[in-house]
């Protein structure tokens, strides 16, 4: 029977965690392999933290959702606590410990039910801030239904110096605790829209089951237009996309 | 996003929603009728986008009665017309649902089931099982599919369409929140490049060609003896159905102890716990009914034969149990319940279950 990786994100909503377990589904697909991936979506999300499911796996795959998760990577203080019940005894952990970190939002968009509404787009905005719109944090993505969410300026993600994540709140049991910084990096090293691809760098680095290039081909894929439109945008997001590999990589 | 065809088998990946508008297409259906509500929306999203290139039309109706009605009114045409609910909607959708029980109308329903009772969540449950398989004031005379994966949402799909034109009953695929939402592969295909025939439709009113017998389609009958004559010939014509197009999957049976039951999504967590338990040497076997109304009676009789215990797992309060011990009634096997009414079964929770056995 072909084990069943399984990996769980959470983060506030905008943090784009739907948009990195649909990136890794499809280029685990794109693979050959089986991948399934289920958003958590309803108004039970109203709290504003969004959790992805995804499984990969050589063989069949079962229930669509699980108990216990062999990565489990919650991006916020409030999804630390939202996860624990997915943290095992065989679970890689992975939190990010920046000193500036998700604002919390009651999201209104992603908390109810439009869960396919894409959250933010890391390419939405531009490598060099001075050239960024100025719209970029306080008003919604132009590529989102904009009757849907009129009024409500809470579907793109910002970040606020914030208490970060507590240390009493971190499960004890699980196999491994790795933190990464990765909105200090974003912020500090790269843009605060990149935040994301980090992530994706460093859940490949923990899964070991996809290579980092078919996950740049999913990117390819995805943000293909607008990667030739402008190729600075490419290398930004490549270069988080290492950043994040790299960075667990040393820690494994 | 890679372009999808439909010409020759394509390996893609999508959400449920997005394959049944796939499916209906393969399908050559002419039209949807619908009315918008979570977590079926996306049907209708993909349909309204995939319409236009193909010559399909769509009609956005003002509610649910509305929706199955007017497709009542496609079908009797000769379209081939379907339409997608939930939850609330599909209660309203009863009342259309008996109505082409009554005129035996080949009319199909997509279900992606969600909480209940009442407006509940958005989310997911498997409580319109009973509600889907005997519905509306009436005797049931319908087929229910329960899928639980999208090769079978696609498959059964196009099965509904053909099952619903030659039996002339209606047809429902009873999917849920989960297949709706979630993302995985499956092949899409042309039904005719592989063989795989289409029913022909034909009107039902409005055609007056010589030859053509002059149908008079009623819902209403001034005494209890027309009625009842009606009602027991569909009754006749649906027993003779039943074992055509009776659906079930099994596995493990021949020597289990222990047979988990499920039907549609939960079938999966049953089938990670079959793997998960017969890698350990334990002797345990799942029975899954496909299609829900005829209920594989017989067939769950059959391979219980040797099991001492039944574990019946779904995601509502006792709708599949009450199907399945009425298929086994006065059988000398221990049933087990586990019911969760509005929340997924995973595959680690049915080991568990069965570890306490």
């Amino acid at each position: 029977m072909a084990k069943v990786v399984k990996i769980a994100l959470a983060g506030e909503g905008g943090q784009g965690v739907q948009s990195i377990a649909e990136i890794l589904a499809e280029a685990a697909n794109e693979e050959g392999k089986n991948a399934l991936y289920i958003p958590n979506f309803g108004v039970e999300q109203r709290g504003g933290v969004s959790i992805a499911y995804v499984q990969i796996s050589d063989g069949a795959i079962g229930a669509p959702k699980f108990q216990r998760a062999d990565i489990l990577i919650p991006l916020s203080p409030r999804a630390v606590k939202r996860t624990k019940m997915h943290a095992g005894r065989e679970t890689v952990y992975i939190y990010d410990n920046s000193l500036v970190q998700e604002a919390e939002v009651n999201d209104n968009i992603v908390g109810l039910q439009y869960n396919d509404v894409t959250p933010p787009c890391p390419a939405a905005g531009e490598p060099n801030p001075g050239s960024a719109p100025a719209t970029s944090v306080t008003a919604p993505n132009k590529d989102l239904p904009q009757d849907m969410i009129a009024g409500d300026p809470k579907t793109c993600s910002f970040t606020a110096p914030g208490p970060g994540v507590n240390p009493a709140d971190i499960p004890a049991e699980v196999k491994k605790v790795i933190a990464i910084p990765a909105n200090d990096i974003a912020k500090e090293e790269l843009h605060p829209r990149v935040f994301n691809i980090i992530i994706l760098g460093a859940v490949i680095a923990a899964t070991e089951v996809l290579p980092l290039d078919s996950i740049k081909k999913a990117l390819e894929t995805k943000l293909g237009d607008k990667f030739k439109a402008n190729p600075a945008l490419r290398d930004m997001n490549y270069k988080a996309l290492e950043r994040g590999y790299q960075t667990i990589k040393g820690a494994m | 996003m890679a372009e999808v065809s439909l010409q020759g088998e394509q390996r893609v990946f999508m959400t449920g929603n997005e394959v049944v508008a796939w499916a209906a297409l393969a399908a050559k259906v002419d039209i949807m009728y619908g009315y918008p509500i979570t977590p079926q929306n996306e049907i209708m999203h993909y349909w309204t986008r995939l319409a236009p290139k193909y010559g399909k039309r769509f009609l956005q109706t003002e509610d649910e009665i509305s929706a199955g009605f007017t497709m009542l009114g496609g079908v009797m045409t000769g379209r081939k017309a379907f339409t997608a609910t939930a939850g609330p909607g599909n209660v309203l959708m009863q009342e259309s649902a008996v109505m082409a029980e009554m005129m035996r109308l080949p009319a199909v329903f997509v279900i992606q089931q969600r909480g209940g009772p009442s407006t509940a969540t958005v989310i997911y449950a498997q409580q319109e099982t009973t509600l889907t398989a005997f519905g509306g004031n009436g005797e049931g005379h319908r087929i229910v599919y329960s899928t639980s994966t999208h090769q079978e949402l696609f498959d059964y799909t196009i099965k509904a369409f053909n099952a619903a034109w030659t039996y002339r009953f209606p047809t429902f695929v009873l999917g849920d929140g989960y297949q709706a939402k979630m993302r995985e592969p499956l092949t899409i295909y042309d039904p005719g490049e592989k063989g795989l025939e289409l029913v022909p439709t034909e009107p039902m009113v409005g055609e007056n060609k010589p030859g053509k017998q002059f149908k008079y389609l009623r819902n209403t009958y001034n005494t209890e003896d027309e009625l009842y004559e009606v009602v027991m010939d569909n009754q006749r014509d649906w027993d003779a159905m039943a074992p055509k197009v009776v659906e079930w999957s099994e596995k493990g049976c021949e020597d289990a102890d222990i047979v988990l039951v499920t039907h549609g999504v939960v079938s999966r967590a049953a089938l990670g716990a079959y793997d998960l338990l017969r890698a350990q040497g334990k002797k345990v076997g799942v029975f899954r009914p496909i299609t829900i109304r005829p209920f594989p009676d017989k067939q769950l009789l059959a391979a219980v034969q040797k099991a001492k215990k039944l574990l019946v797992a779904e995601s509502a309060y006792g709708q599949l149990l009450k199907l399945v011990q009425g298929a086994l009634y006065g059988a000398p096997v221990e049933i087990v319940p586990v019911l969760r009414p509005g929340i997924g079964i995973t595959t680690e929770e049915l080991v568990e279950e069965y570890n306490k056995l």
